[in-house]
């Protein structure tokens, strides 16, 4: 005992000296984390904005009050465009369901046909998807297939594909072996393996994840029409180009309706699928 | 009861026995019918909102030549001097320091709001918990282009309102995962830090805190990873930033620099979440 003592003790100042040196380091990047938020509020906030236009706080009020109350007349012109983000979205998950498919196919370390050739262009278009934003992806389709609804549905379900195919492939990488094996004992080709060993395991992720993209892709419908595909968003820059403010807030409410009446369903379709 | 179970039994094995099934199905009857009643709803509910919004089906597979068209011929060469002259690149700057203030603020506002949000540990039940719920809500819900009109009406151009609605944005984005965690910790601690006698406060900075440390450093590069992807954008509607000069070219149809503009943001996300996914997974690994 005491010999362990003093051997320990020995360890013990070099883990003290450790953690004092760990805690300089930490106190540096605190503070240089200070530094780089102060030098970006001096640039983005101070420099750049334009304080004489804001004026006071009362100002700002009356910049807020034009919002209120909300245009209650709107209403009955908005139940088409919310049925039409509600379409635009449930179209896009649907899309993006069947082309995620393929992603994740490819993309999936040990199901994908070539681990040197489509193994990467899996992973490279979950990437893609994924970073480039629905309105970077509305802008292109708008300018391929025109004015509609249609742009709408594809900047959505591209925007989706990344995340599920994504999270999927994960799920199909850590999946549970022995069914596997078990079907290829009894002579199951790849195509069966797949279809039999791991489908069955990762179906309620899948599933369940597009009925969350689903969710998401109502949030994203919301806002197509900003640049010129369909939904609500087209109304909101419908009001917003009249200067109607009170308008917007109404769609604004919409919004937030269509989206919660999205959140509520998408919860209890997740608790029957998994 | 217990014999007609029996009987039932027997009556099946009886009947596999002597007619077994041609094939082997994962879904019995009533299952199965509820099953297929759900693919057929689907199915008619897609047939359906594809009529109701005049999509141009047909379009869809003659897109790609179409698309394959407009990439090689008008915004093939991509304008390369264009994005990478200085005030295009002082713009990138500034896009990054937008979106790091205002994950940063928004991660700041979230940790109180999550306190209120997360049921297990929330000061009231009654009125903290549901105000708590109503701002994540409300901040989620409302998308952060919507945010950032809103804001550019009310204080003008700039990037400060940029930096506004990408607070927006993440209060809804972390305050829910932050939340989520927070329900998940383990409640001893709690019991022990406020059978001490300590206030809501104090419990949720000594027995909360400690527990999540590792998860919110995770969800916090998260949150500003995908506050970056959407300040990347957020010029369009007049926020500062890159999304700016995507506006101008867009609308002057000067499509070569669309497509460089473009490239210049897929490559600055994919580095960002690089490099998130790099430190995620270092902090996970602390734990």
């Amino acid at each position: 005992m005491m010999a362990q003592s003093s051997i320990k003790k020995n360890h013990i100042d070099i883990i003290l000296q450790h953690r004092r040196r760990t805690k300089t380091i930490r106190y540096c990047l605190y503070a240089l984390l200070l530094l780089l938020v102060l030098w970006s509020i001096e640039i983005t906030i101070i420099k750049d904005t334009d304080w004489e236009r804001i004026g006071g706080l009362g100002t700002i009020l009356k910049g807020i009050a034009r919002f209120f109350p909300p245009d209650l007349s709107l209403i009955k012109y908005l139940f088409k465009p919310t049925v039409e983000t509600f379409m635009i979205a449930f179209l896009g998950t649907m899309l993006a369901i069947l082309l995620a498919i393929p992603v994740v196919w490819f993309g999936a370390h040990n199901i994908t046909p070539s681990r040197a050739i489509t193994y990467p262009i899996g992973r490279a278009a979950m990437t893609l998807s994924r970073s480039v934003h629905e309105i970077v992806w509305a802008l292109i389709f708008v300018s391929a297939v025109g004015l509609g609804a249609f742009p709408g549905i594809l900047a959505v379900s591209m925007r989706s594909i990344g995340f599920i195919s994504k999270v999927s492939a994960e799920s199909i990488e850590d999946v549970d072996r022995r069914p596997i094996e078990a079907i290829k004992a009894v002579g199951g080709n790849t195509f069966q393996v797949i279809l039999f060993g791991i489908i069955p395991q990762v179906i309620p992720v899948f599933i369940g994840n597009a009925i969350f993209q689903w969710d998401i892709n109502i949030r994203r419908a919301t806002i197509m029409g900003l640049v010129g595909a369909g939904g609500l968003g087209l109304t909101l820059e419908r009001q917003l180009l009249m200067y109607n403010h009170q308008g917007v807030t109404t769609v604004i409410i919409a919004i937030l309706l269509i989206i919660t009446l999205g959140e509520i369903i998408s919860y209890y379709a997740r608790k029957a699928v998994i | 009861m217990k014999s007609d179970k029996k009987e039932n039994f027997r009556s099946s094995i009886h009947t596999t026995l002597s007619d077994p099934p041609r094939t082997w199905s994962r879904f019995k009857y009533p299952q199965s019918l509820i099953r297929y009643i759900l693919y057929l709803v689907i199915f008619v509910f897609v047939v359906y909102s594809l009529e109701y919004l005049n999509v141009p089906v047909g379009r869809f597979f003659t897109m790609f030549g179409r698309l394959g068209d407009m990439m090689t011929k008008k915004y093939y060469p991509p304008d390369t001097s264009y994005i990478l002259n200085k005030d295009y690149l002082r713009y990138v700057l500034e896009t990054v320091q937008m979106a790091y203030l205002g994950a940063l603020f928004g991660i700041l506002f979230s940790i109180p709001i999550s306190w209120l949000a997360s049921f297990n540990v929330t000061p009231s039940r009654r009125w903290a918990y549901p105000v708590g719920r109503f701002i994540i809500m409300a901040c989620r819900s409302v998308h952060e282009m919507i945010w950032t009109i809103i804001f550019v009406i009310v204080i003008g151009f700039g990037m400060f309102p940029g930096v506004i609605a990408l607070t927006m944005f993440s209060i809804g984005f972390a305050g829910k995962l932050f939340s989520e965690e927070v329900e998940a910790i383990k409640l001893g601690q709690v019991e022990a830090i406020r059978s001490t006698g300590a206030n809501p406060f104090q419990v949720f900075v000594y027995a909360v805190l400690p527990q999540v440390r590792v998860a919110w450093t995770g969800i916090s590069i998260y949150t500003w990873d995908s506050a970056f992807r959407a300040a990347t954008v957020l010029g369009y509607f007049g926020a500062g930033g890159m999304g700016w000069y995507l506006k101008e070219s867009v609308e002057r149809l000067e499509t070569l620099r669309v497509s460089a503009i473009l490239l210049s943001i897929i490559c600055l996300v994919v580095v960002s979440e690089v490099a998130s996914a790099w430190a995620r997974n270092k902090i996970s690994k602390m734990k």
